[in-house]
């Protein structure tokens, strides 16, 4: 029983960017929330940090997208840019492996935003948590975020 | 229970955005729908699930749908496969 209420679970900025409501992401998939809910960062550099505390569940043969399982009930993708799939692998490089635990913040991925926009590919990055409906009171932060620190989601277990 | 096969069409399998519809559709029936593949069992109504069979092209995926409208939730999953995979 914890006396001062509910719990208060944080998802953190997965990079450094802005964050912007999931409705602005210029992909329908996303913006209409067919995988979830969430916020979509436009990436300040490559850097991708783990939103939770969790367990890899799966990268993308491509590697642009990965999801982790939190530990507090958070199923969490973060998809890395729009269309990348196409790149087939090409501009990530990933330093987790599936089925490994990480620490919220430690470092998931790096992405290469020149070669990725050189290839003519958006790498706004939404970041959602796939089941909305398991959770409660969820609220959402836009603006600017910092990588592992700001929290750009929140809901109450 | 009723169980269909069908083969991935889909270039990028089943990847965010297929595997993202294919769980709208599954969650829009009462019945109860598994995925399975390379040996591995998935819930059809959870993304995280579906996502971790790696499915891809080419790959035949075996879907066994349960519950009491089973055969028209059946219909719904085999013309979404179709439609969509």
């Amino acid at each position: 029983m914890n006396l001062f209420g509910k719990k208060k679970i944080k998802i953190l900025a997965p990079v450094d960017g802005r964050a912007v409501p999931i409705a602005e992401t210029p992909d329908k998939v996303f913006s209409e929330k067919v995988l979830g809910d969430g916020v979509t960062m436009l990436p300040e550099n490559g850097e991708i940090v783990a939103p939770v505390a969790g367990t890899v569940a799966t990268i993308a043969n491509t590697r642009h997208a990965v999801c982790i399982e939190g530990d507090e009930g958070a199923e969490v993708l973060i998809h890395l840019g729009i269309d990348t799939v196409k790149l087939g692998g090409k501009g990530f490089t990933c330093l987790v492996k599936a089925g490994e635990h990480v620490r919220a913040g430690q470092k998931l991925m790096d992405m290469d935003l020149d070669f990725i926009r050189g290839r003519g590919y958006n790498t706004a990055s939404p970041c959602i948590l796939t089941n909305p409906n398991q959770v409660k009171k969820l609220t959402f932060r836009t603006g600017d975020a910092e990588a592992g620190k700001t929290a750009v989601m929140e809901y109450e277990k | 229970m009723k169980n269909f096969q069908y083969k991935i069409k889909e270039e990028e399998g089943l990847h965010a955005r297929p595997a993202g519809l294919l769980v709208k559709c599954a969650q829009g029936v009462s019945s109860a729908v598994t995925i399975a593949c390379h040996g591995k069992q998935a819930d059809a109504k959870r993304l995280f699930s579906v996502m971790g069979l790696a499915v891809r092209q080419g790959d035949v995926i075996d879907v066994a749908v349960s519950g009491k409208s089973e055969d028209a939730d059946a219909r719904t999953m085999e013309d979404f496969c179709r439609k969509n995979l």
